[in-house]
C-alpha cells in the first residue's frame, strides 16, 4: 500500500541542511522544529515529506504527518520507526509529550499517559509498566507515620546548606524520604553526587535515600531544568515533574509533606518553588495535596550556602573558603578529584 | 537461553505486533496490551508464553503490544526478538515451526 515510501534519518551532525526541510514541514503542520533534536526518522513519497519524527536522546519530538497523507497506517509507521531508531541508539525507555487531544493517537503507537496537564501537555511513556512499576518499587518502602516528608536535593556537590535542609526537614516529620536528581546533566557526576549525599546524610534517623529516577526532575520530567540560561522555563514543564510527583510518587510512599530552600539566587529553581506549591497543593488533582514547606536557608556570615557558590570557589581553587561552606567528606573529594581548576558547566 | 539484554521486534502497524524483551530474575513476567484483547487476550499470551517455552526462556521481561496480529506472526516476533536478547542462540529453528 505504502511499500513505495523511503525512509530516511537525518542527523544533525552530518545533514544539518536538511533540518531545513523538515522545518517547514513542520511549520506546513503547525509545529516548530524544537532545539535538541538529534536526529529526524523521515517518510518520503518521492521527495516529498509526508512524516517525521524527532528524537531528543529518549524523548520523541516534533511527530508530524501531512494531512493529505493522514491515516493511521503512516502515522504508526513513523513512531514504529523511530522507536526502533531510538533503541538503536540505546534508548528502549521513551518519553514524549503531546497536546492532551492527541494522547488516543500516541496510545494506539504504544505510548501510555503518565500525567496532563490539564488542557496544556500530556506526558507518555512507551510503556505500560513504567511509572507502575517504579511505583511498585517504592511502595515497598513505605514507612508508618502521620508526617511523611520528601526531599529532592541535586546536590552538585552536596553543601552544609543541603544538610541543614535535610536536619529540619526530618525533625519535622515522622520519616524523611531523600531523592538525589539521577540526570547526569550537572557538573558533578550523579554517582559522586549521590555517593557525598550518603556519607553527609548517614547519621540522620527516620530517612529513607533514594537515588533518583527518570520520574523526578530528568531531562523527561523537566526538560528545561538543565537549559536554565534560556530563562524561559515554560509553566507546563514544572507542572509535569511536579505533577508526576503528586499523583504518582507521594501516593506510593505515602507522601504528605515536601521541604524545599529558599532559593535566593537561581531564577530557575525559585520559580520550581514557587509552581510547586500551586501543583501540588491546589485544588487539581484526584491525588491528595502535598504541603510544601520552605525552609529558610543556612548562611555563612550574612551570605546564604549554595552550590553554585562552591562551584564558583571550586573554579578558582579556593578551598579555604569552600571549607566553610561543605561537610568535611565533600572537601575531602573536591581536593582529591577536582582540584585543578576547571570550568563550571552549570 | 537467557535474556542478556534490552531488544526489540515487530511494528505497530496494522496486523503486526511489537515486542519488547527485557532481561528479569526470577520468572517471566508477561505484558499484553491488544486492541483486540476481549476476544483473544488469552489466545494470544498463550502463544506468547508456548513460544517462549520451546526457546527455552523462563526468565524475563516480556511486553507484546498487539495490532491484530495472527499466531504465526506471534511467534515470529518472539522468536525475533529473543534472538536478539540472548548472548548465544541454542534452540534449533526446524523444532519451532
Amino acid at each position: 500500500m505504502f511499500d513505495d515510501l523511503d525512509v530516511e534519518y537525518l542527523d544533525r551532525r552530518f545533514e544539518p541542511g536538511a533540518f531545513g526541510e523538515v522545518e517547514s514541514f513542520l511549520a506546513t503542520n503547525g509545529l516548530d522544529l524544537e532545539d535538541g533534536v538529534e536526529v529526524f526518522v523521515v517518510l518520503r513519497a518521492g521527495r516529498r515529506i509526508v512524516a517525521c519524527a524527532g528524537l531528543e536522546a529518549n524523548i520523541v519530538k516534533c511527530v508530524a504527518t501531512d494531512p493529505l497523507w493522514r491515516g493511521e497506517a503512516i502515522s504508526l509507521r513513523v513512531v514504529s520507526e523511530v522507536v526502533h531508531l531510538a533503541h538503536e541508539r540505546g534508548h528502549s525507555h521513551l518519553f514524549l509529550y503531546t497536546r492532551p487531544n492527541n494522547t488516543a493517537f500516541f496510545g494506539g503507537c504504544g505510548f501510555r499517559p503518565i500525567v496532563e496537564v490539564p488542557g496544556l501537555v500530556t506526558l507518555m511513556e512507551n510503556t505500560p509498566i513504567g511509572i507502575r512499576r517504579y511505583c511498585d518499587s517504592l511502595r515497598k518502602l513505605r514507612r508508618p507515620g502521620a508526617v511523611i516528608g520528601a526531599v529532592v536535593i541535586n546536590a552538585n556537590p552536596f553543601t552544609k546548606g543541603h544538610r541543614w535542609l535535610v536536619e529540619r526537614a526530618a525533625e519535622a516529620c515522622d520519616w524523611l524520604h531523600l531523592f538525589v536528581v539521577a540526570e547526569d546533566a550537572s557538573f558533578f557526576p550523579y554517582r559522586d553526587r549521590y555517593a557525598l549525599v550518603k556519607a553527609g546524610v548517614e547519621d540522620i534517623e527516620r530517612l529513607t535515600l533514594h537515588p533518583g529516577s527518570e520520574y523526578m526532575v530528568s531531562r523527561a520530567t523537566f526538560s528545561s531544568y538543565f537549559f536554565k540560561e534560556k530563562n524561559v522555563v515554560g509553566d507546563c514543564f514544572t507542572a509535569v515533574d511536579l505533577l508526576v510527583f503528586r499523583d504518582h510518587i507521594a501516593p506510593a510512599l505515602g507522601i504528605t509533606h515536601r521541604y524545599v530552600g529558599t532559593e535566593p539566587f537561581c531564577p530557575t529553581t525559585n520559580k520550581y518553588n514557587a509552581d510547586m506549591k500551586y501543583w501540588l497543593q491546589a485544588d487539581l488533582s484526584a491525588a491528595p495535596p502535598v504541603t510544601v514547606v520552605e525552609i529558610p536557608r543556612t548562611e555563612y556570615g550574612a551570605v546564604p550556602i549554595s552550590a553554585s557558590e562552591v562551584r564558583r570557589l571550586l573554579a578558582v581553587s579556593d578551598f579555604e573558603h569552600i571549607e566553610r561552606l561543605v561537610p568535611p567528606t565533600t572537601l575531602q573529594l573536591l581536593k582529591a578529584n577536582y582540584a585543578t581548576p576547571k570550568v563550571s558547566a552549570a | 537461553m537467557k535474556i542478556v539484554r534490552e531488544a526489540l521486534a515487530g511494528t505497530l502497524e496494522s496486523s503486526d505486533l511489537m515486542v519488547r524483551i527485557a532481561p528479569k530474575d526470577g520468572g517471566l513476567d508477561i505484558v499484553l496490551e491488544s486492541e483486540v484483547i476481549h476476544q483473544f487476550g488469552a489466545q494470544i499470551e498463550a502463544v506468547v508464553r508456548e513460544t517462549l517455552d520451546r526457546l527455552g526462556i523462563d526468565e524475563g521481561l516480556v511486553v507484546v503490544e498487539d495490532k491484530g496480529a495472527l499466531d504465526c506472526v506471534v511467534r515470529a516476533r518472539i522468536q525475533t526478538a529473543v534472538s536478539r536478547a540472548v548472548d548465544e542462540w541454542t534452540a534449533d529453528w526446524r523444532a519451532l515451526a
